[in-house]
């Protein structure tokens, strides 16, 4: 009996794939594959115009259809990301897919395909690695889909039209200025004994903040003015990989133990509010006073910290501010007038990819009710 | 009924998961309005999970040994960092980084091989012991930052078959002349079946379920032929689908019709049975293991070929899906029993999933969730009907 | 209980999908006596016992079970023994790695305030060994323990439970002489005790040795049920009637053709691997020649085995010298494969773990030590395969559907048809067959004993290694008796009876 069923459904099956036969798939050209059964044709050709992404002649659905391909939901900006994308996507009239990859790099390739499937006309991409999407963003720019990369460069593709992201050089040298400051305000005279941090390395821009920072930094080492007690100041060695907090905490109990048993640690290099909170508590767990420590992202934990005064600053990259512009951008796509201006370009690997920069914000319990006040958010972590 | 069971076998079990794949395709492709069955869409599932089930080929015969390999992962990312790296520093051409990453696989399984045979330690731990050496091993020697491989290297894991010859076919007639090679191919085995039945018995069979059988194959890789021929023109059945189908292939031979096929099962059934029946189970166990790392270099390279460079991350849990893949196509955790067809099948079911529920717009976090109920769905159907079969 | 009767089993029907087990068997079994049940393997005892027992829960049957003059409805095991009925498998079910103590209380143990009590369990643990004669420490380690004390501490534990009834599922089947005879004594001592036994056995010799009723069954029927007599019993009738025929003679005649000495082993010596100094092998020494069928007899644990298995290439203990020549040259085995190149085959005492892969086909087994045989331009071809397999089956007779169907859906004679016309398609010179017909019952007995004279006739050498002295006395034509690793006696099969290979199995000469 139990076997019969199976069978039935196995035949069904059969041939419901049979009489499927005859749609999906069509060469795209226009001249529709000609078949014996004129049937086929027929909807071969009604196919062709329906669901084959080909989102120059489609322009039934509003606005047009926006994918946004972000690497995971794991941290506040991610997640504030998707909120914003959506609600500003459809403000403005298009359709959006919003996914987000759980950082692992198949995943994401297979969504972006599944957004070219859908007829995205632009897709926007927050990469979990920057450089691995090469052939999936190639494969859009044939089915002729605009790629804007948001807050990382999209490298090893000539897949790739546009990258809005803030200046990554620029966030680490107003990490490292708002360090300094904290320095002087909190910790007296020269010299400082400090510590580095570095991001995951597999994110291109955690270079960057780092090589920003040290633009800052390097001079004052070299003077005496500070003093890095572990010795360590490559970025190989200071990255923290996959920015994951956990190991950042690690590797401060392990310069705490090794290099502060006698002496004070006065401030730390950041690279993000992650970290930054992972190394304030590891200085809280041995003992030490809380160092000056700098931060990015104005996530809501560390805002609250940088308002209690625990963490000295973060800096602020408006989530809403990235969104916008690249929406913007998308706007002007779509309208047909191509990627707007900019002076600004990387180079991916590949080619030349024009940059849309934002300036970050540093924040600090000084100026955090000014730089929040477009924020009720956040407004409303900065209770007295 | 009866007549059924003439053409597709005695044991109509083992069809439940092509049917449930049929299903899901079919269930997906309602669901997403269409956009499943595509040419771009089956190109895409097949170039993005090949990876997976060259994993899977492997793991199945390290499976039906009665081991694990957790290390599959972690050997692919190994394998292709070291020849992202080498290609880079001495600018190889891209054959000889294959031979490198190859290379790598082999040492690797003749590492992890060494270490389950000589000295008797079980895979489990054999290979948790070599996910974190080689995972070390390439955050290590990577710094965790990506390298480019080299560009060629894109054919084989994006690559499409040339276009030439006249267009009035409407596809591409690379794709076509694989699907008209491959029905022939399929005639003449069962022709050649069929002239053969009689010769143990004495007794013909009927010719009927012979041609039903063949009707039935040719529609169906006609029907696939044109799926993957008729895309965008430049597309084609994709490179690394070729790929896999030839391994597919001589990795059913190799399980079905070598004697160590045979070995393998025998050693997962019963390993004692195995040894007093003049089984070499060391050398068994050693070349499962090799053969499995030397794929899972295979693994990496079409994985890297897609994504142009190898990452720090490149094959974490990736053995997962490789181990769902095998039980979902009904493997046995005991060892002894599985087919290369039906972990193909698995892993389809796996990959459809994911690719569907993408298409819906569904997130990882459920997806994943999906995923983990089918696997457990699946093994317990099987588990359920083998009971009852008793 | 005004009959007299403890248990009886009333027009039991069992059917099963498509088939009858049993039907309409009804089964009788006094107060305070040892009952044998005997049928041919697949007659349907360990159904009847499986009702009796619970494991086929009540409903799932017809009949009555009328348990000390109760009507019983069994749902599952528990209830029947918390009613007093107890079965002890013929697979041990013992934990291996924990001690005595702990399997007796598995799952009943004395707990006082949430806690073991263990100096309760111990006392009361030895009290119960030493009712079925077994003076060992309660804390011993089950695997330390030798088959026959493992046997006893299964029925410690049912005596733990309160047993009224104890049934025994071929209780001697793994068992040497000496064990065997100190089980049945057992179970006399028992039935003074009060408590009644049923045993199902197919060793006639046993049930003459100590029941007080037999009751045959054949295809899930009672056929025949009688009184035994003061340890007497007409073993040909019970026969006839398991088998439904009459066998006259229990091995078939035949007369040897005996040629050159084939192997010659010389001063073979094994050190067991586990337990250093210990000499599984000491300077053995024999010879077999073409057409003859060799015996070894020896108790259980004598070394038999592991003399064969250090000869088929080495694959026990740790190999300390000696020599083999076949057909007078000096050969060199170092493992199986150079075995089977040498035209040696082995069948193993243990089927199931250790001649067969229970996963496979009949097809694929025939074939599975010889895969070279059946390769065209390197592949395995199917048709051969075939061929191979639906060859031996006409030949050997193995009742099945068709060779596609697993080796596991086949009875243990059938099975060991199989795992024989494995070693047969090696064509081997020398077979080697340990313990070829345990657990196979007396009709499929009668076909191997058919064919190990087919074979010997064919001029192979043949080695029957067996514990039942019968079967060596009435199939081999020479008989070698080990003693501890020691061949101590050899002697022509018809200068030979029990009691002279007894003494040298027992002795060093």
């Amino acid at each position: 009996m139990k076997s019969k069923k199976v069978l039935s459904v196995l035949m069904t099956a059969v041939l419901a794939v049979s009489m499927l036969a005859g749609c999906g798939g069509g060469r795209g050209t226009g001249d529709a594959a000609p078949t014996a059964d004129t049937a086929a044709t027929v909807e071969t050709a009604a196919a062709a115009g329906a669901e084959n992404p080909a989102p120059a002649q489609d322009s039934s659905a509003g606005g047009g259809v926006v994918g946004v391909a972000l690497p995971w939901l794991g941290t506040q900006n991610w997640a504030e990301a998707e909120v914003m994308f959506k609600e500003q996507l459809e403000a403005a009239g298009y359709e959006a897919i919003i996914q987000a990859a759980d950082q692992k790099v198949p995943q994401q390739q297979q969504q972006i395909e599944s957004m070219i499937e859908n007829g995205a006309k632009v897709i926007v991409v927050g990469p979990v690695d920057g450089s691995q999407l090469g052939s999936v963003l190639e494969k859009a720019k044939d089915a002729g889909v605009y790629v804007i990369g948001y807050d990382r460069l999209l490298e090893n593709t000539t897949g790739v039209d546009g990258i809005v992201q803030f200046g990554s050089i620029q966030t680490g040298e107003l990490q490292a200025q708002a360090l300094l400051q904290g320095l002087k305000e909190l910790k007296g005279d020269a010299p400082y004994n400090i510590e580095l941090f570095g991001g995951g390395p597999a994110d291109p821009n955690a270079p960057n903040f780092f090589t920003g920072a040290m633009s800052v930094l390097q001079p004052l080492i070299d003077d005496g003015t500070l003093v890095v007690v572990s010795g360590q100041t490559d970025f190989t060695q200071c990255a923290t990989v996959d920015w994951d907090n956990s190991k950042a905490q690690s590797r401060m109990d392990a310069l705490l133990a090794g290099n502060y048993s006698d002496i004070e640690i006065d401030g730390v290099l950041s690279p993000n509010d992650g970290i930054a909170r992972a190394i304030i508590t590891s200085c809280e767990n041995s003992g030490q006073p809380i160092p000056v420590v700098s931060g990015l992202d104005a996530e809501n934990e560390s805002v609250e910290w940088v308002w209690s005064g625990r963490q000295y600053s973060t800096v602020a990259k408006p989530t809403n501010a990235l969104v916008a512009e690249t929406v913007s951008i998308i706007d002007s796509l779509l309208a047909g007038n191509g990627m707007p201006e900019t002076d600004v370009t990387a180079n991916n690997g590949v080619i030349d990819v024009p940059v849309y920069e934002l300036p970050p914000v540093v924040v600090t319990k000084e100026n955090a009710k000014e730089v929040f006040a477009d924020d009720p958010d956040r407004m409303a972590l900065l209770k007295d | 009924m009866k007549y059924i069971k003439k053409v597709l076998g005695e044991d109509l079990r083992q069809y439940t998961m092509v049917v449930a794949l049929i299903a899901l395709i079919l269930i997906f492709n309602i669901a997403s309005g269409g956009k499943m069955i595509t040419s771009s869409n089956f190109q895409n599932l097949i170039s993005g999970n090949a990876y997976v089930l060259v994993l899977a080929l492997g793991m199945l015969m390290v499976i039906v040994i009665g081991q694990i390999d957790l290390s599959v992962g972690s050997v692919a990312g190994f394998a292709v960092m070291v020849m992202a790296i080498t290609a880079r520093q001495f600018n190889l051409p891209w054959y000889i980084a294959i031979l490198v990453a190859l290379a790598i696989g082999v040492i690797a399984g003749a590492w992890q091989g060494f270490f389950l045979s000589r000295l008797g330690i079980p895979g489990f731990i054999t290979t948790l012991g070599g996910m974190m050496i080689f995972r070390g091993g390439v955050i290590w020697i990577s710094n965790s930052i990506s390298v480019p491989v080299p560009s060629e290297l894109k054919w084989f894991g994006a690559g499409y078959l040339p276009e030439w010859g006249p267009a009035f076919t409407g596809m591409n007639n690379s794709t076509l002349l694989l699907g008209i090679i491959a029905i022939a191919v399929y005639v003449a085995l069962q022709l050649r079946k069929f002239s053969h039945s009689g010769d143990v018995t004495g007794i013909k069979e009927e010719f009927w379920p012979y041609a039903v059988r063949i009707g039935l194959v040719t529609v169906i890789i006609g029907y696939v032929t044109w799926l993957f021929g008729s895309g965008r023109p430049g597309t084609s059945f994709p490179i690394p689908g070729l790929i896999l189908v030839l391994l597919i292939i001589l990795y059913h031979l190799i399980t079905e019709r070598t004697s160590f096929g045979r070995h393998v099962y025998a050693v997962g059934g019963n390993k004692s049975a195995a040894e007093l029946s003049g089984v070499n189970v060391k050398r068994t166990y050693f070349l499962t293991m090799l053969n499995m790392s030397i794929l899972a270099a295979v693994a990496g390279i079409l994985f890297v070929g897609r994504s142009t460079a190898a990452g720090p991350a490149d094959g974490t849990s990736w053995e997962m899906d490789a181990i769902a893949s095998v039980f979902i196509g009904g493997a046995a955790v005991s060892g002894g029993v599985g087919t290369v067809i039906a972990t193909m099948v698995g892993g389809l079911v796996m990959a459809v999933l994911n690719n569907g529920l993408m298409l819906m717009g569904v997130g990882a976090d459920k997806t994943q969730v999906i995923k983990g109920f089918v696997l457990l769905a699946a093994v317990a159907f099987d588990v359920y009907n083998k009971k009852n079969r008793r | 209980m005004a009959n007299g009767y403890i248990l009886q089993m009333k027009n039991i029907t069992k059917t099963f999908p498509g088939v009858k087990a049993l039907s309409d068997v009804t089964l009788e079994v006094s107060e305070a006596s040892i009952h044998a049940i005997c049928g041919e393997n697949g007659a349907g005892k360990s159904t009847l016992m499986k009702v009796l027992s619970g494991v086929y829960p009540y409903g799932s049957y017809d009949g009555k079970i009328i348990f000390q003059g109760k009507e019983m409805m069994f749902r599952n095991i528990k209830e029947s023994e918390r009613a007093g009925i107890v079965i002890i498998h013929q697979e041990l079910t013992m934990i291996p790695e924990l001690s005595v103590t702990e399997n007796i209380f598995m799952g009943n143990e004395i707990v006082e305030k949430g806690l073991i009590n263990w100096d309760k369990e111990r006392k009361r643990t030895r009290e119960l060994l030493e009712k079925v004669g077994l003076h060992i420490n309660p804390n011993t380690i089950i695997k330390n323990l030798g088959v026959g004390q493992q046997q006893l501490v299964e029925i410690a534990k049912a005596l733990s439970k309160n047993v009224k009834l104890l049934i025994l599922d071929e209780p001697t089947s793994s068992l040497n002489e000496s064990d065997s005879k100190n089980l049945l004594n057992l179970m006399l001592g028992l039935k003074k005790q009060g408590i009644t036994c049923i045993m199902i056995s197919h060793k006639l010799n046993e049930i003459a040795a100590v029941s007080d009723y037999v009751t045959v069954i054949r295809d899930g029927q009672t056929v025949d049920g009688y009184a035994v007599e003061a340890g007497k019993v007409d073993e040909n009738k019970i026969i006839k009637a398991m088998v439904g025929r009459e066998i006259e003679n229990r091995y078939p005649e035949h007369t040897p053709k005996i040629g050159e000495v084939v192997l010659e082993v010389s001063d073979w010596n094994v050190e067991d691997a586990k337990v250093p100094g210990k000499m599984l092998c000491k300077n053995s020494r024999f010879n077999v020649r073409a057409g003859e069928i060799v015996g070894f007899a020896g108790l259980m644990g004598a070394g038999r085995t592991e003399l064969m298995r250090s000869l088929f290439g080495k694959t026990i203990g740790i190999f300390r010298g000696g020599q083999i020549k076949i057909h007078g040259k000096n050969v060199k085995i170092d493992s199986v494969q150079d075995a089977i190149k040498n035209k040696i085959a082995y069948v193993p005492e243990d089927r199931k773990v250790l001649g067969l892969n229970l996963l496979d086909s009949i097809r694929k087994t025939t074939v599975s030590a010889n895969l070279d045989a059946i390769k065209t331009r390197g592949l395995l071809d199917f048709d051969k395969e075939r061929a191979v397999a639906e060859k031996y089956r006409v030949s050997l007779k193995t009742k099945c559907s068709n060779v596609g169907v697993g080796v596991n859906t086949l009875s243990g004679g059938n099975q060991q048809k199989v795992v024989l016309s494995k070693w047969m398609f090696t064509e081997p010179d020398i077979l080697i067959l340990d313990e070829p017909t345990r657990g196979i019952d007396v009709g499929a007995k009668y076909e191997i004993y058919k064919l190990i004279h087919e074979l010997a006739d064919q001029g192979k050498a043949i080695i029957l290694v067996s514990s039942e002295l019968p079967e060596l006395l009435g199939m081999a034509d020479r008989i070698y008796t080990i003693f501890e690793g020691e061949i101590t006696g050899e002697l022509p099969a018809k200068d030979a009876s029990q009691e002279s290979l007894m003494k040298k199995m027992t002795v060093t000469a």
